[in-house]
């Protein structure tokens, strides 16, 4: 078991030279231009890792692709990390110490703690727009958290397409019944009074809400309470992997149909790797093409080209690897438009030209043209799991929220 | 209100109670011949947990040699643990103690992490699957043969204190060690037996607790909930901790059921506090008397 | 060469400075810790403001630990008191921030002296576990009442200000932080060379001889409790002015372990060794930063180990210092300096 971690390190070292990546060496373009940061406080351990050593690989390999297509407005780029471990406090002092030495315009951040920590000193600072691991509702918050976007849906919007996607299944006044179960932590909490409200819009009930507390514990108790309302849906939010296994697994031994769905962080291959057949039918809502989707476009293929090429031994990409690779991109858009409008990379200017994002092609990443509301890009598909192939498959179309 | 319901809900809790009992047990064990308060038995359990996963996942041993090479693994793990690190702590302050074994805890975790990486985990099922119904009662199948197997641990640890040469040698360490120094037992080896022992019980839990409840670097929070059974039952009561230990996992899974996930630790540490307060030493402790 | 000091009256015996040596060393602290913010970057800057607020709140917990042998499992849980004293405060009364700073601390000190009345009835380890349900339930409250407490999203809050100059910057959060470390620590010395604080060591002495002697346990104890409190809360609204955003998840158990380890680590008991551990427990990692950056090169894996050696250096330390040097940093700090005092002689 110890290779899972030397597989790990291999991943990293397969990214390329970390060196680059930790800027202690030369920018890999030796263009006298100024290069332009791309700044990230990166979880490379702790327990954001599994998704934390893929975005940084996303992030590596775009600035490669990025500066092997002659960089953004003729200057090179230069990605510039720290290990976080996932802790607020370290992810601050990985911020200090990045903005001490170097002045990026955009960065990553890797959690909505790190995110609302630093979120006064953003604005008080006015040079930077940041993004990163978090879809947390609050971000979209113009007025508390002006240069923080999200990269997709929020978790509010990604239960609203979710609750959209039931309602479609629902036949005249027949409207399926759902359950939330979430986890008992900020992360969890989140989306959870807005869905509630647009349930209700929508006419579909909620028949149970439970929370679990965080940590290894026995949800037979909780599937016994299910088992009671008999939802058709059950909508996890707040988990990567359990207990959601195991509400699966126990109410089909009971004999519920109920359909099993999650968001972002608890709709990657995790799932089928680790609950392999079990894992069949649970849907996921994904606002990227999966790395092994059907679909094409120029971007997802540059990305699948640059993936291949950075590490041809990886195969299949995680959602981290994408997410990360979409933030970068939004970036390069985002200094693009400042640039062109003849504008310096202020926190302002580039939270004006990221509001002016409309019917944005995004080159396949995302299957539509989007446009940016409140902060981000509310744009999703649900995705069903075929355990038999080992991968998820879209039951839905994209689906835009206005 | 629904009788079935509640029938169903107290099941599932009492089922969990068991296991609780189990690690309690393997607390009390420690704590009685060694007065040692031992706050990483969460991450021994983990400990024990992720040595099976490695030989029924990664070597793909049968669960029938995986379970008790990780038990024993996590046994020797005890045993390591009291040799190098809580034997030169003798006759420290108790509270000197415990933060060696909170620092032991801090450093299990690290090498979980170190060997398996902090990702979430599944343990290989190796439990039947087939629904359980007593009467109308269904109960998880994982939760009832996992009672099941922790129950029949628990008589045997019974019947081996109450009959075998090393369980009254382990008594008799407990209720006076000078005395039974003299009477020519080995107190060290007393003292290492009660960890490897006490190790044991919680690596069997474990790793029941780990194939419902999944496996992460997070797990030796379940740690909390022992504390919490042990206080009440009384530190060095084996009677407490099995009644504590069925009495919590019960409160906690209807408190949970009833008032939604947030109120488990609540409940059960309100109940704590209670007892803290009217029974210090706990339901069935031995209250400690001091002298000058 | 110095050999010792021979004291003669109790005036001497109880003076904060013995010698003048002592007078001009710390002058020189002083001296640069006030140089220090004008040559610092930001990212030294920060580290200095979390070592202030982590010296604040282990020297308060030293003094229930370390001076009174009590033990808390709740430091993290006072902090949160004080953290959300300070955000409800700021942001519902607009107050500056000496008073809701001291209404943070005296917040703490009465949630404190709440948790510290079972040690009427329990003490050692059955009240670390009583400690242990207080901050179980603290995080409960924080996270449940949400019409004072934001719920899990918690409260943001504007940045401390007085008379119209507002606290913003790492720099000038930086002189409110460490001047208020400063007089923290002092405080704390002081209270040692009074009755009050002599009484508490003689409760961690002995507690039931200290009864004896006179001294009602019950209100000595309440009282450490309620003064470690109130420097845990101190520090939870420097916390929350720091980061200005307050969650529930702001303050994990981890924390209060975190602060446990520092004053062992530092040394039980010794005001120096709390400095010394609060800076080292929270340099730790940054060095540990540094040492996987210089890998590398050589190791391209390095940092996927960082966090897990983390975790084992922070066990590991803990472990060692109990097992090898029980009094901690501080006693390595005094033979350092006994070395000099001696020589060239030989101690």
């Amino acid at each position: 078991m110890f290779n899972q971690l030397m597989q790990k390190g291999r991943q990293l070292a397969g990214i390329g030279s970390l060196v680059t990546a930790l800027g202690l060496a030369a920018p890999a373009l030796a263009q006298d231009k100024e290069p332009i940061v791309f700044g990230g406080s990166i979880p490379l351990s702790g327990v954001f890792a599994f998704a934390g050593i893929h975005g940084h690989a996303g992030l590596t390999d775009y600035t490669d692709w990025i500066n092997s297509q002659g960089g953004i407005d003729g200057r090179p780029v230069q990605y510039v990390m720290e290990d976080t471990a996932y802790e607020v406090d370290r992810s601050v002092a990985a911020f200090k110490k990045i903005t001490g030495s170097y002045s990026p315009p955009v960065y990553y951040g890797d959690s909505t703690g790190f995110m609302k920590s630093i979120a006064s000193e953003l604005n008080s600072m006015n040079s930077m727009l940041m993004s990163g691991a978090s879809f947390a509702t609050a971000l979209t918050d113009n007025e508390q958290y002006p240069y923080q976007f999200i990269p997709g849906p929020s978790y509010s919007q990604m239960f609203g397409i979710i609750l959209e996607y039931i309602a479609s299944e629902g036949e005249g006044g027949d409207m399926p019944t759902v359950a939330f179960v979430y986890s008992d932590t900020e992360f969890g909490k989140d989306p959870i009074e807005n869905s509630k409200a647009r349930a209700a819009e929508l006419g579909i009930d909620v028949v149970e809400e439970i929370v679990t507390k965080p940590g290894s514990v026995d949800v037979s108790a909780e599937v016994l309470k299910l088992r009671r309302v008999r939802p058709d849906y059950v909508v996890f939010h707040g988990y990567v992997l359990s207990p959601i296994n195991e509400f699966m697994v126990q109410m089909r031994q009971m004999g519920l149909d109920t359909k099993f769905m999650g968001t972002f962080w608890s709709s990657d291959k995790l799932i089928i790797d680790k609950m392999g057949k079990d894992a069949d039918g649970y849907m996921g809502i994904m606002p990227y093409n999966y790395y092994d989707a059907e679909e094409s476009g120029p971007m997802l293929d540059a990305l699948r080209a640059q993936a291949e090429k950075s590490d041809p031994e990886a195969g299949y990409r995680p959602t981290a690897y994408i997410q990360a690779w979409f933030n970068a991109m939004v970036w390069t858009e985002v200094i693009q438009r400042t640039l062109d409008a003849g504008k310096e990379l202020t926190g302002d200017n580039m939270a004006e030209a990221l509001a002016s994002i409309k019917d944005w092609d995004t080159g396949g990443i995302m299957g539509i043209p989007v446009t940016v509301k409140d902060m981000s890009f509310p744009v999703g598909r649900i995705w069903r799991v075929n355990a038999a192939e080992g991968r998820y498959e879209p039951v839905s179309d994209w689906i835009h929220l206005d | 209100m629904d009788w079935l319901f509640f029938g169903e809900i107290s099941l599932a809790g009492l089922a969990m109670g068991g296991l609780y009992a189990l690690i309690a047990l393997g607390f009390v064990i420690i704590y009685k011949a060694t007065r040692v308060i031992n706050f990483a038995i969460g991450e021994i359990m983990m400990f024990a947990a992720y040595l099976f996963l490695a030989f029924a996942g990664g070597m793909e041993m049968s669960p029938w040699v995986a379970v008790p090479l990780a038990v024993l693994g996590g046994a020797l793990l005890g045993g390591v643990i009291e040799k190098t690190m809580i034997r030169p702590m003798l006759g420290e302050s108790p509270i000197a103690v415990v933060m060696v074994t909170i620092g032991i805890a801090s450093i299990l975790v690290g090498l979980v992490e170190l060997i398996w990486t902090a990702d979430p985990q599944l343990l290989p099922s190796f439990l039947p699957r087939q629904p359980v119904f007593i009467g109308e009662l269904y109960l998880a199948p994982k939760i009832a043969y996992g009672f099941l197997i922790g129950m029949a641990v628990l008589v045997i640890y019974l019947l081996y204190f109450r009959f075998s040469r090393g369980g009254v040698a382990l008594r008799a360490t407990a209720s006076d060690q000078a005395a039974a120094y003299s009477m020519g037992i080995n107190v060290r080896r007393v003292f290492n037996l009660a960890w490897v022992f006490g190790s044991l019980a919680a690596s069997v839990a474990g790793i029941l607790v780990a194939a419902t409840g999944g496996l992460s670097p997070q797990f030796g929070i379940i740690g909390l909930s022992v504390l919490v059974v042990v206080i009440v039952g009384g530190l060095d009561s084996i009677l407490g901790a099995l009644v504590a230990g069925v009495f919590i996992g019960w409160l906690e899974t209807v408190a949970g059921a009833y008032l939604g996930g947030e109120y488990r630790m609540p409940a059960t540490f309100a109940v704590l506090a209670v007892i803290l307060v009217f029974k210090p030493y706990g339901l069935f402790g031995t209250h400690e008397i001091e002298r000058v | 060469m110095r050999i010792g000091d021979a004291k003669q009256t109790y005036v001497a015996d109880e003076a904060i400075w013995t010698t003048s040596t002592q007078k001009f060393w710390f002058s020189i602290l002083l001296l640069g810790l006030l140089i220090f913010p004008l040559l610092a970057n930001s990212y030294l800057l920060y580290l200095g403001c979390l070592v202030g607020i982590a010296v604040i709140s282990t020297t308060g917990l030293n003094i229930l630990t370390g001076f009174t042998g009590l033990i808390s499992l709740g430091q993290a849980g006072f902090m949160g008191v004080g953290a959300y004293t300070v955000a409800w405060l700021s942001t519902n009364t607009g107050l500056p921030f000496p008073i809701t700073l001291l209404l943070a601390g005296l917040m703490a000190a009465a949630v404190g002296f709440l948790v510290g009345l079972p040690s009427l009835r329990v003490k050692g380890l059955y009240l670390a576990i009583a400690t242990l349900a207080a901050s179980v339930f603290l995080h409960f409250i924080f996270a449940e009442w949400e019409s004072v407490t934001g719920g899990m999203e918690g409260l943001s809050l504007e940045p401390a200000h007085l008379f119209g100059v507002t606290f913003r910057s790492d720099f000038a959060m930086y002189f409110l932080i460490v001047p208020l470390a400063v007089l923290a620590v002092l405080a704390a010395r002081n209270l040692f060379r009074t009755r009050i604080g002599r009484a508490f060591i003689a409760i961690r002495d002995r507690d039931i001889s200290a009864e004896i002697l006179g001294i009602p346990l019950l209100r000595y104890k309440l009282m450490s409790f309620a003064l470690s409190s109130f420097y845990a809360g101190v520090a939870g609204g420097l916390f929350a002015y720091f980061y200005r955003v307050v969650t529930p998840e702001s303050f994990p158990l981890t924390m209060s372990i975190f602060y446990l380890a520092a004053v062992i680590v530092g040394g039980m008991g010794n005001l120096l060794g709390g400095i010394l551990g609060a800076a080292f427990m929270t340099l730790v990692p940054e060095a540990l930063k540094l040492l996987t950056a210089a890998l590398t090169p050589f190791f391209p894996n390095a940092p996927v180990f960082m966090s897990p050696m983390l975790e084992i250096i922070f066990g590991a330390l803990i472990v060692g210092f109990l097992i090898f040097e029980p009094h901690g940093l501080a006693e390595i700090w005094r033979r350092v300096r006994r070395f000099f005092h001696l020589w060239p002689f030989r101690s």
